[in-house]
């Protein structure tokens, strides 16, 4: 095997809850490397510049109830919130997350784009981007991580934190070296996730501003949500509505070509609100093989599965606390540092 | 706050607006909400409703004679479990736990059982099924099992301290065979006198607690091939069974 450098702990996945914990462990005095596929930061809590204008394209808004999780939100340096976003909610159908509306519910969205909730947790951490993480395996030094750039890896303490098909398929090499991780796995394909396809649709200025910041539309077999994003900027140029897609219909396109859902999507929206949004000047899609977990499939809390001679294997996410969503995601990156910290103290 | 409590009943309109710091770190708090007459057919009882403020959770306790302000009550906790005490499930001990601890309460002067609802740990059921599903694939590990809920025994505590503490009783003979739960509710000032030990008489179904040995994770393997997962809050032990298989824990 080729030499490789061995660190303390190796975070893949820079979503929420890999940066929540990368976060309460360098606050610890551990130095944990953070390795995450794509350019940007911050998983599914995801915003795009279209034209140089935030636009959030994966989770609309920040909610929750536990009291260190809305500090937390509350706490996020370099932004602007808004709070209590969405104010205007039209429609009676079901938001991807009904609690976000519970009355002990906080809720908020900044100016910035709801990723500077992310990037503030990744403020003093090591991350390195585009880096993907293609297989696990057990080492005389640690957990030994093989990039895709073909480059190893070594660390003591290996941190999972990202959608749970995508932890499952990482943990079969192990399976042979440790029941937890079979056991871990199992259970991991017995939760699978939704899909949702999402269009960003700006509109040329003088289109009449719709009247909600969220529609959550009662009487479509297409779309869950539509938000108003442009509603949470300071001064938007343009005018942006994101279109989110049912599960149920997003997992029956994902295969087909984006053009295709993505007409059918806006023809919905048309139909829906007013027949302008049909026609949108800039448009960009994206593809959530894996938006959410599904209610009912949560579990109670992250993984740290001993492995080997000393070295951990930990696995959290949105899957990890009761709920889903960042609130679970963060919670759950939380107490499994937390739980490192325990047993392994600096 | 002065509303005399002198029967069960006033304990409604005492907490008719409780609210407290809560007990323990989820903060639990609980209020009495009804109180009612329980002939079962295990005796006389009268059942109270208490309801949690923090996390909207029914719970009951089923009580035996006048336990306002007594002193060393047997007291029993049980956590609901819909698949032992409803369907007679033979994947736990549950049900046969259940009426043990009633038959002991109402051959008793005054009594309490505490049955707490968080099937399963906060997800519930679909999450104990999952488990279950594990084990039939031969995996019953720890960290899994901690994952889909199983065992957050320091909630638990927290609630059955805040409930004992509403129905005004002074302090509990715990019904345990584990003596480290006398101090987990101790820490939440509750005043335990004693420990009774809850010996479950053999059966058909749960002999072979008498005959094998616990397997690595501390689970005993039933005649199915099962591992039973221990799901109340102390090991089983059965009437006849070593008591080293116990103490171990
Ligand atoms: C359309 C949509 C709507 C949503 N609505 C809501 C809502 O209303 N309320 C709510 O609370 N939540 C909502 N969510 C869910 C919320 O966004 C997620 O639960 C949360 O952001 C998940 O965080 P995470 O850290 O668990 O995972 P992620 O954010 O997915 O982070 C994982 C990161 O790891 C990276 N990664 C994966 N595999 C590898 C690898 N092998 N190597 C390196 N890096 C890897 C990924 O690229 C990603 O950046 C929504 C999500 C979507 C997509
Ligand atoms: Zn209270
Ligand atoms: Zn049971």
């Amino acid at each position: 095997m080729t030499a490789h450098e061995v660190r303390d702990v190796i975070v893949v996945g820079a979503g929420v809850a890999g940066l929540a914990a990368a976060h309460r462990l360098k606050e610890a005095g551990r130095a944990p490397l953070v390795l995450t596929s794509g350019r940007g930061i911050g998983g599914r809590c995801a915003t795009w510049r279209l034209d140089g204008q935030p636009v959030d394209y994966g989770v609309g808004f920040l909610h929750g109830v536990d009291p260190e999780l809305v500090a937390a939100i509350h706490s996020v340096g370099d932004a602007t919130p808004i709070p209590g976003w969405p104010r205007h909610v039209e429609g009676r159908g079901t938001p991807c997350q009904p609690r976000a509306f519970a009355p002990q519910s906080a809720r908020l969205a900044y100016a910035e784009g709801v990723s500077a909730f992310p990037k503030w947790l990744a403020r003093d951490l090591e991350v390195r981007r585009q880096t993907t993480v293609e297989r696990l395996a057990l080492g005389d030094a640690g957990i030994v991580l093989t990039l895709a750039s073909g480059e190893q890896l070594c660390g003591r303490d290996v941190i999972l934190a990202m959608a749970g098909p995508q932890a499952e398929t990482l943990l079969v090499p192990l399976v042979e070296d440790s029941d937890e991780v079979d056991a871990a796995r199992r259970l991991l394909a017995m939760l699978g996730a939704l899909p949702s396809l999402t269009v960003m649709a700006a509109y040329d200025p003088g289109t009449p501003e719709p009247p909600f910041e969220m529609l959550y539309p009662e009487d479509s077999a297409l779309l869950q949500t539509v938000a108003h994003d442009s509603s949470k900027r300071k001064a938007p140029r343009a005018l942006v509505l994101v279109l989110q897609a049912l599960p149920r219909w997003s997992r029956a396109h994902l295969d087909t070509p984006p053009e295709t859902w993505e007409r059918m999507l806006l023809d919905e929206a048309g139909r829906l609100i007013a027949p302008w949004v049909r026609a949108p000047s800039v448009t960009r899609t994206h593809r959530w093989k894996w938006a959410r977990v599904d209610a009912g499939c949560e579990l109670s809390q992250p993984l740290l599965i001993p492995l080997g001679a000393g070295f951990r294997l930990g696995v959290a996410g949105e899957l990890f606390a009761p709920g889903g969503g960042v609130e679970a995601a963060w919670l759950s990156g939380h107490r499994l540092a937390g739980r490192m910290l325990e047993s392994r103290p600096s | 706050m002065t509303v005399p409590v002198t029967s069960l009943q006033d304990l409604v309109e005492r907490d008719r607006d409780h609210e407290c710091e809560g007990f323990g770190s989820a903060k639990v708090c609980v209020r009495v909400v009804g109180v009612a007459e329980l002939p079962t057919r295990f005796g006389a009882f009268r059942i109270v409703g208490f309801w949690n403020n923090r996390d909207a959770k029914e719970h009951i306790a089923i009580i035996k004679g006048d336990v306002l302000g007594a002193d060393a009550v047997p007291a029993r906790l049980h956590s609901e479990c819909l698949t032992g005490d409803v369907l007679g499930s033979l994947r736990c001990d549950c049900r046969d736990q259940l009426i043990m601890a009633l038959k002991k309460i109402s051959a008793e002067p005054y009594g309490v059982v505490l049955y707490l609802r968080q099937e399963g740990r906060g997800i519930g059921l679909l999450n104990k099924i999952r488990a279950y599903s594990l084990q039939d694939q031969g995996l019953d590990t720890v960290e899994a099992n901690l994952a889909l809920g199983f065992r957050d025994d320091e909630r638990d505590y927290a609630i059955a301290a805040h409930m004992l503490q509403s129905l005004t009783i002074r302090s509990v003979q715990l019904m345990t065979n584990n003596p480290k739960k006398v101090g987990a509710l101790e820490s939440y000032g509750i005043d335990v006198r004693g420990r009774l030990p809850h010996l479950i008489p053999p059966n058909p179904h749960n002999r072979f607690y008498l005959e094998t040995k616990a397997n690595r994770s501390g689970h005993f393997i039933d005649f199915g091939g099962k591992p039973r997962l221990t799901e109340q809050h102390d090991l089983v032990m059965v009437d006849g069974m070593p008591d080293a298989l116990v103490e171990k824990e």
